[in-house]
């Protein structure tokens, strides 16, 4: 007997149906063959599925078995399978019969016919409730991601034999339970408050002004300084995700099998870290079917280059296209794929190959050369999109022990308020364009939403003729010092703040 | 030297020098029989005077006049800097010609803010003159001879060897009526220069340091044995007088602006936007993050 099972491929982001047809045949020789570019992964369900039929106390056929995955021309790979061919080796032998309606299979399957946790059971529920009433049956371990889509029956399976009782109708599985999307409160976002890091005033200035505008940010200062620490606050002074947002990350995790099981949904801001070993696929995504890489799951978080010219060369320039359209695009044999890949850049350099120099105790050991060539590792195009530049000195250790006493120190939770505050005027400021944020203005919205007082503006020229700025330099400070100035309430830009604005200048 | 076709030739390069930016190697001259020429009588103190000289730019005798030499350690630190700047004005207005050894740190340094306020200077080479520059070395020789100084070397084709740099030295030193020594540690080429500067009797200064860094080590040793006087500077006819706390602060320490805010109790915003002002108008100095007074 033929059926057919409704499962989904996960191409990048995007989901495609899958008829998986199996046929039971009655005549033939005994054997069992999986059709429709299917990769290794797939072609081992065979004995998966053999196993778990086996195990789950059901009869596997000794018939000739074959499986065909349309459309045949679409790669597949994944062991998201196992649960449509068991379920199709079950009814094609006529030991269940298929409930009605639109029903979608999806899970790998374990030798002992429980079910394993399966990426990207997200995108299936999203897909499943684009169709309107359609019941999708996943594993239990991953279920819970598939609770934030309304519209969609989920059924968790953790044993195959319970999924066909259910079907039997001996004992029915309970549905699980929509949840809906509670944006959490203060506290438990906060990896690192920034009342933690002792001295360092500048810098974590320059922190709430990256989270209000979006700005990308440079951290420049030798080694233990808190260079790590500062960086790992600002995902907990960015405003909450949203709803819409929380979902985009989520759906990037489950794709990548990231999620832990039982999360439901992403409610942090991530915070990526790679070390500079990672390989360019590593940090822009890649692999025979693209997943996302670092850039992705840093989206609308923080991606942290600690020793930023330590990475190859080919990672920074990669980063070039997700710093500008805030997606990536990953072209491989299997097809191409875009993943959003929207994130604030945080990178730290040391002032020279050791580390030392301008240290007030410690000697360096560069010679100018090392130093030069060290710095100029990083290109004028990336060095282009930061917007702030801050120098992290060393700490004395008399005030580390001073500033632990110190009590009039911002929390990162007064400084969201201030960051929300600051969105919230560009939000009225950017409405019916495209942009967001101050950092995302190009020359024309620049001239367009920054008006600077005149006094502002003559400021400005006499930097620029100090410090001969370049235009890109002279836009950047205007963009910074926009950001400023909605942070203290969103009139137009003063003399005070374009003169901050300047403490956060490119070294030269 | 100074036959009219040779004062021609010269204000030609000198043209080209401005309008071309060459690209291989600046064009160079062999000064004839150099001991005959009273501008260089200084060489002829020398123990071992070079045979012959060469030199890239227009040839001045009166840039060999007075001529003042500062050396230093090619680690150059933020105090060596703003000694450098603090120096080279003052010498520059009493009309000297600053030489100096043309390599990387206080040497070069020493160049480029001479030229930067308008002086003449002229870089004894540790090499042939015939060798090849590049990259900033390129750029600042011919910032060099653009602005009326000399590069000047004993050999044509010598290659820079570990033995050359000091050899070079004594022309450093025995052209020049006075050397100061900027910075420099306990070995260096900077304290060989000082040794034949006193060994033929040229007036040696030195600048103090700190005596826990290294690279003044060097320059307060030739204070204590007394081979050199201490520099000093002119101390300042009248103390500026400064009305804002920031800035009586700052002339009192050298301090980054998270001290600053610190030390005034007031938000580092503030008090950014306040030194990023002062900086602009002239009444600061910024320098990796730290800041101090202006001295003009």
């Amino acid at each position: 007997m033929l059926v057919k099972i409704n499962s989904v491929a996960n191409i990048g982001l995007e989901t495609v149906p899958i008829d998986v047809e199996v046929d039971v045949a009655e005549k033939g020789f005994p054997g069992f063959t999986i059709v429709g570019l299917a990769s290794k992964a797939v072609e081992e369900a065979r004995e998966r599925v053999k196993t778990a039929i086996t195990n789950s106390g059901f009869d596997f056929p000794p018939k000739k078995i074959t499986v065909n995955l349309a459309p045949a021309d679409l790669p597949k790979d994944g062991a998201a399978y196992d649960l449509p061919i068991a379920i199709g080796v079950l009814s094609g032998s006529g030991q269940i019969v298929l409930p009605a309606g639109l029903n979608y299979f999806y899970g790998e399957l374990s030798l002992d016919g429980a079910l394993r946790p399966t990426r990207g059971v997200l995108l299936l529920a999203l897909f499943a409730a684009g169709k309107k009433g359609g019941t999708i049956f996943v594993p239990s371990p991953s279920a819970a991601e598939a609770t934030v889509v309304t519209n969609v029956t989920v059924i968790p399976v953790g044993m195959l034999a319970d999924l066909v009782r259910h079907m039997t109708g001996t004992k029915k599985i309970p549905v699980l339970v929509h949840m809906k999307y509670v944006a959490p409160a203060g506290e438990e976002l906060i990896d690192c408050d920034i009342r933690e890091i002792a001295g360092q005033e500048q810098a974590k200035r320059a922190l709430i002004i990256a989270a209000a505008g979006g700005h990308n940010m440079l951290m420049w200062g030798p080694p233990g300084t808190g260079k790590t620490m500062l960086a790992r606050a600002l995902p907990g002074i960015l405003p909450p995700l949203t709803d819409a947002e929380a979902l985009e990350v989520t759906r990037i995790f489950s794709i990548s099998g990231m999620l832990p099981p039982g999360v439901a949904l992403i409610k942090k801001r991530s915070f990526r870290s790679p070390h500079h070993g990672v390989s360019a696929a590593g940090v822009i995504g890649g692999g025979t079917n693209p997943l996302p890489g670092e850039v992705s799951l840093a989206h609308l978080g923080v991606l942290f280059l600690d020793e930023m010219p330590e990475f190859p060369r080919s990672v920074l320039e990669g980063l070039r296209q997700p710093m500008e359209d805030g997606e990536v695009e990953i072209v491989r044999v299997a097809g191409h794929v875009r993943y959003p890949a929207s994130f604030t850049l945080i990178a730290a350099i040391n002032p020279c190959p050791c580390g030392y120099l301008g240290h007030p105790r410690r000697e360096c050991t560069c010679t100018d050369r090392q130093i030069a060539r060290y710095r100029r590792r990083i290109s004028g195009p990336i060095l282009d999109r930061i917007d702030l530049t801050v120098m992290v000195a060393p700490v004395e250790v008399e005030k580390l022990s001073v500033m632990r006493e110190h009590t009039g120190l911002a929390t990162s939770r007064e400084a969201k308020i201030s960051v929300m505050k600051a969105r919230k005027i560009q939000e009225k400021r950017f409405a019916g364009t495209k942009l967001y944020t101050n950092s995302q203005m190009r020359n024309r919205e620049v001239k367009e939403f920054s008006k600077l007082t005149p006094e502002a503006e003559n400021f400005l020229r006499l930097a620029a003729e100090k410090y001969d700025f370049s235009a890109r330099s002279y836009m950047r400070l205007i963009k910074v010092a926009r950001t400023i100035a909605d942070l203290a309430g969103g009139g137009s830009i003063l003399p005070v703040h374009m003169a901050e604005a300047l403490q956060y200048k490119q070294l030269t | 030297m100074g036959s009219p076709t040779e004062r021609v030739i010269g204000a030609l390069y000198q043209i080209a020098g401005y309008m071309v930016s060459w690209t291989y190697m600046l064009p160079h001259t062999r000064v004839e029989n150099w001991k005959k020429l009273r501008e260089l009588a200084g060489l002829t103190d020398l123990s071992n005077p070079p045979r012959q000289l060469y030199y890239t730019g227009t040839w001045n005798p009166d840039l060999f006049t007075s001529c003042v030499a500062i050396v230093g350690s090619r680690r150059i630190s933020d105090y060596g800097r703003r000694v450098i700047e603090k120096i080279i004005p003052r010498l520059i207005f009493e009309k000297k010609t600053i030489v100096s050894g043309f390599m990387y740190g206080v040497d070069q340094y020493a160049h480029e803010v001479c030229i930067a306020n308008g002086g003449k200077t002229i870089a004894v080479l540790g090499w042939g003159i015939k060798h090849p520059l590049e990259g900033t070395d390129k750029k600042l020789a011919a910032r060099i001879i653009s602005s009326g100084g000399l590069l000047l070397s004993e050999w044509e084709d010598q290659k820079p060897t570990l033995w050359t740099f000091p050899v070079r030295n004594r022309i450093v030193a025995a052209i020049s009526h006075e050397v100061i020594v900027v910075e420099a540690a306990v070995k260096s080429g900077s304290l060989i220069t000082a040794n034949i500067a006193r060994r033929l009797k040229r007036r040696l200064w030195a600048v103090p340091g700190e005596i826990t860094s290294r690279t003044s080590a060097g320059c307060n040793s030739l204070i204590d044995q007394g081979y050199a006087r201490m520099w000093l500077g002119d101390t300042p006819q009248q103390l500026p007088i400064m009305k804002d706390p920031l800035v009586q602060l700052v002339a009192d320490h050298v301090l980054t602006a998270n001290d600053i805010a610190r030390k005034l109790g007031k938000p580092v915003s503030e008090i950014g936007a306040q030194l990023s002002l002062l900086t602009v108008s002239g009444q600061l100095i910024e320098r990796g993050g730290k800041y101090y007074v202006s001295e003009n």
